[in-house]
């Protein structure tokens, strides 16, 4: 009997084990307690050790209930994705020294993900996933210091990219619609506490 | 009988003056409109709002504050079909069939069954609520920490029938939702589990950036990368209202529903988040439309819709009878009834029968006046899906990253939305379904305190789950449920086994 | 429409006074824009109702309005930590508390804040007592009772949550009964109100203000007060004093900001919030939810807060020693 493997059952199984048994690695810091006086570490022991069962049955069925393979990946799907992540932590760990701006609240960590996933825009393969998430986290980094209106248009803009039919014009008048929108149901209507205006 | 009616009336008195009336429609049209857009729930809206109503009498304040509640029902579930954006746990159910509905050119028929479902089931439970309130008060009294436990494990099980693919997957994914529930400070001890010193967490991953990372943005990016499925979305409009064969097939969904939805919305102890998917369960097993699931069957609207809204009205009646509030928004409502000198409590009947028996009409006169707002927009809102999508995905973008930052006024959270994007994005590549994943999440929390606190009680003797009749009929069904669900799997291995 | 307009009052007061405060000069009169009142809870709770019963009069007072700002978490800390850190021009103040203050700087260790040198203590808003109760089919109505039945077979009692006063108060009571009482943590009043109602566990220790219908309603029997003297609005309830047990305790909530606020401010702020507290329709709603209004200078405050520090932190500490 040849062996009909079903990739993505497969990965899925895979994933279900590796996030379980992190948990329980990092579960060890946390007291079991007994069944009367559970400790915060009795519920998820339960859990992972159900999920990593679980996570190998879905490996064995996935043995047997293909052919269902993953996509391909190119070289430079691959190149981008590693690298991505690469430059992502290098630009989360030293751009704090280089601006303060990045030292406060999450704005590094922001600042790290645009980072990698610009570079993975790169691979077709990762393009419009990258743009999209890419252009979230101009929004979180614009958003407080540069302000409402900024924050939204580098967003609006920066997503327009993942799509190739937009025209010069359509995300113009696109930007200038929302943001007059967003203007009076967010700040007009449900008054939610932003700033409008870049912080000097 | 004669008293209900006679109360009714008095009621109905109350409620149809020219003030309660204007701003029960007034939070019927906020709610809406909070509803629609995602992130902004009720909870955020009232606190919002609380200072205005100090300058009201209290009945007007309530009534108001209601109408916001139940509008945002109404408004989560048009997203939800539209633009498979659930706002709320509830919506999550109503993407499943509803936007798949929206994608074959229903997304009219999804609305108004949406519309006209949630309508029905309001008038019962607020009968219900009228009529038996305190009785039914005694049910959700007799439910103990045992009960509830066994009650979410059982939610947990039907869970997996969400899923349209594999089982063991499906499982696989609502136990991965209790996990990641797991984040956050352990109510019983405090300490942080798994949040890995960040503050934030402190409190557990929000729904919300689950919701909209996993769900709207990346349906956003799988959209992107299909051209051809999209063009589906805008040119298919169709006929806009509910054929006579939906029509049929709806009735009995709804029935089933509001029973459904009623019930489970009477405990306090998160039965509501549970009422949208037992329903769904239900549809998915009993109804004549079960073959068509996951290809966007009015089932699978009608019902959860339904079990929804009825829900959300009989949740009211802990608060009516005992003052205890089932949820945040129903907290929110004794905060504003306490700043209007008022006591909520089991002598609210007798003490503020105006308030009491005008809720009540408002209530239903609420869900009156949703449905004629509602009902015409539906084209609008189904003209909505033919703007061009290169223009529509940057406007869902905008309106998504505003409402996750509003939340707790922290970019983290946006951070969090585009991590779970990309998990949403990499379970879909792998074919694995968010919505048991998200079930599991909700219900996961609420599980582990149940069965820790059901342990403390028994002094650690888990025999309590099958002594107690409430927790071991649930847990007969829950393993009925997963005998019934492990059967075809079974059969089907032993076919391909016999076939080779 | 009510709250459009006045919400059009605030986003226009927003947007041009910060110009007006700058074009006058060094020392810009306070308040100059509006001020932001953050309540480390989430809304619906005693912290957030106080907030809300104090600011409406305030930001009359003031000409400013006042936008109570809910940043619940991990015991009121992220919240109180968002003021600590923000700039002392009294644009930013916390509603302090028993939580934020005196418990859950012990309690989780790791916070990054000092309850007394970050912050400059304006005034005291409130103080409530916490309650015992019981079913009523429990047959308990008095501590002697309690102490009768738990020496026979060990009792449940409930409480809001873990590391509250209230779940403090079950430990100490547990330490003067020699025996350990059943603590059964739920997540806030209401539930926990809802098992004691329904007779799922007999007995929880509660603040007086979410205790109050209750007890005048009569589904529960209050057992013991732990105030110092006899409530005014409960004169049948009996303290703990009275029953043989030293037990004192109660919550509070104040008013507090950033440290080094400028003096003018602080005491600007503790003589508005005064007034306030001695108006009669201030003392009735405090009333009704079952507090007394707190009347302490900035000094008293501060003076307070540390003593509350030191009176928690070491009964944090023999609880925290052992989770449960």
């Amino acid at each position: 009997m040849k062996l009909k493997l079903n990739g993505k059952d497969m990965a899925s199984g895979i994933f279900l084990i590796v996030v379980a048994l992190a948990g329980l690695y990092l579960n060890m810091d946390h007291s079991l307690g007994t069944a009367r006086r559970m400790g915060p570490g009795y519920m998820p022991m339960l859990v992972f050790w159900i999920q990593a069962g679980l996570g190998l049955i879905v490996c064995l069925v996935a043995l047997a209930s293909g052919p269902d393979p993953l996509e391909r990946w190119t070289g430079l799907d691959v190149g981008t994705l590693v690298g991505g992540i690469l430059a992502g932590v290098i630009a989360w760990k030293i751009s704090p020294s280089i601006w303060s701006f990045f030292g406060q609240t999450y704005n590094g960590v922001g600042l790290g993900i645009l980072v990698g996933f610009t570079v993975m825009a790169f691979s077709a393969g990762w393009k419009i996933l990258a743009i999209i998430c890419a252009s979230v986290c101009i929004f979180g980094l614009l958003l407080e210091q540069a302000g409402f209106f900024a924050a939204l248009t580098g967003l609006i803009i920066a997503s327009c990219l993942a799509e190739h039919t937009h025209t010069k014009r359509g995300v113009v008048g696109l930007t200038i619609f929302l943001l007059v929108l967003c203007y009076w149901v967010f700040i007009y209507e449900l008054d939610i506490r932003v700033n409008l205006w870049p912080q000097v | 009988m004669e008293l209900l009616i006679s109360n009714l009336l008095h009621g109905f008195g109350v409620a149809i003056s020219f003030q309660n009336l204007s701003f029960a429609l007034l939070g019927a049209l906020i709610g809406t409109a909070i509803g629609v857009l995602p992130g902004i729930g009720p909870v955020a809206t009232i606190s919002l709002l609380l200072p205005i109503t100090f300058g009201l009498p209290a009945t007007t304040a309530i009534i108001m504050l209601a109408g916001i509640y139940y509008g945002a029902q109404y408004g989560g579930s048009t997203t939800a079909i539209l633009l498979n954006l659930p706002g709320e746990v509830s919506s999550v159910v109503t993407t499943l069939e509803g936007y798949k509905m929206a994608r074959n050119g229903r997304a009219g028929a999804a609305l108004a069954t949406a519309a006209l479902g949630s309508f029905f089931a309001g008038t019962v439970a607020t009968i219900l609520v009228a009529a038996s309130g305190p009785m039914l008060t005694q049910v959700a009294l007799s439910f103990g920490p045992a009960d509830y436990f066994s009650l979410m494990l059982l939610g947990l099980i039907i869970a997996c029938v969400l899923a349209q693919g594999s089982i063991v997957k499906a499982v696989g994914m609502v136990v991965l939702g209790v996990a990641l529930g797991l984040v956050g400070t352990d109510v019983q001890t405090g300490q942080q589990r798994f949040t890995f010193g960040i503050p934030e967490l402190s409190d557990g991953i929000g729904f919300v950036p689950i919701a909209m990372g996993m769900f709207g943005i990346a349906e956003i990016i799988l959209n992107l990368e299909r051209p051809e499925s999209r063009s589906v979305l805008s040119t298919k409009v169709g006929q806009l209202w509910l054929t006579k064969e939906e029509f049929k097939r709806a009735t009995p969904s709804v029935l089933r529903g509001t029973v459904v939805g009623s019930f489970l919305g009477i405990l306090p102890g998160g039965g509501a988040s549970l009422a949208a998917f037992g329903s769904y369960m239900m549809e998915r097993k009993v109804s004549r439309g079960k073959h068509l699931f996951g290809q966007g069957a009015i089932e699978g609207v009608a019902g959860p819709e339904a079990a929804n809204n009825a829900a959300a009205q009989t949740s009211f009646i802990p608060l009516l009878t005992l003052g205890i509030p089932s949820n945040a928004v129903m907290a929110l409502m004794v905060g504003a009834l306490i700043i209007q000198g008022i006591q909520p409590g089991p002598r609210m009947v007798e003490a503020q029968p105006d308030l009491f028996w005008g809720l009540i009409a408002s209530m239903w006169l609420g869900n009156l006046m949703l449905l004629v707002i509602n009902l015409p927009m539906i084209g609008m809102w189904v003209k909505l899906l033919q703007v061009p999508y290169r223009f529509l995905y940057p406007s869902i973008l905008v309106f998504c990253c505003i409402g996750v930052y509003s939340l707790n006024n922290n970019v983290f959270d946006v951070y969090m939305t585009v991590l779970f994007t990309v998990f949403g994005y990499v379970c879909n590549k792998l074919k694995m379904e968010p919505a048991p994943l998200l079930i599991g999440f909700v219900l996961g929390p609420m599980m582990e305190e149940h069965l820790r606190r059901a342990m403390l009680l028994s002094r650690g003797d888990w025999s309590v789950f099958i002594q107690r009749p409430i927790s071991a009929t649930m847990l007969g069904i829950a393993a009925f449920a997963l005998i019934l669900m492990a059967l075809p799997t079974i059969r089907k291995g032993k076919e391909k086994a016999m076939a080779e | 429409m009510v709250q459009t307009w006045r919400r059009r009052a605030i986003l226009g007061g927003s947007l041009a006074l910060p110009v007006l405060a700058r074009a006058q000069g060094a020392a810009p009169a306070w308040p100059s824009q509006p001020i932001r009142l953050v309540v480390p809870f989430a809304p619906g709770g005693t912290t957030d109702l106080v907030a809300r019963l104090v600011a409406t009069p305030l930001q009359e007072k003031l000409g400013q309005p006042i936008i109570v700002e809910n940043r619940p978490g991990a015991g009121a800390t992220v919240g109180s930590l968002l003021v600590a850190q923000a700039p002392p021009d009294g644009h930013t103040l916390v509603l302090s508390n028993i939580a934020s203050h005196a418990i859950s700087p012990t309690l989780y260790g790791n916070i990054r804040y000092d309850p007394l040198r970050d912050f400059s203590h304006i005034a005291l808003l409130t103080l409530n007592p916490s309650v015992f109760v019981a079913n009523p089919r429990t047959g308990i109505a008095n501590l002697a009772d309690l102490a009768r039945l738990h020496r026979q077979r060990g009792l449940d009692m409930a409480s809001s949550g873990s590391g509250s006063s209230n779940h403090l108060l079950i430990v100490k009571m547990g330490g003067l009964l020699g025996r350990e009482i059943n603590h059964i943590p739920f997540r806030g009043a209401g539930p926990a109100m809802t098992a004691v109602i329904g007779g799922q566990v007999p007995l929880m220790s509660d603040s007086l203000p979410s205790a109050a219908a209750h007890i005048r309603q009569g589904s529960v029997t209050a057992v013991a007060m732990s105030s110092a003297e006899r409530h005014p609005s409960f004169p049948n309830v009996p303290t703990f004093r009275e029953q043989g047990y030293d037990v004192v305790a109660s919550s509070w909530f104040g008013l507090s900001g950033p440290a080094n606020l400028p003096r003018p401010i602080v005491d600007r702020l503790a003589r508005e919030v005064g007034t306030i507290l001695d108006s009669d329709s201030t003392r009735m709603r405090f009333a009704e939810i079952g507090g007394s209004p707190g009347r302490f200078s900035p000094e008293e405050y501060a003076a307070f807060v540390a003593s509350e520090v030191a009176l928690w932190g070491p009964l944090v500490r023999e609880t925290g020693a052992r989770p449960d």
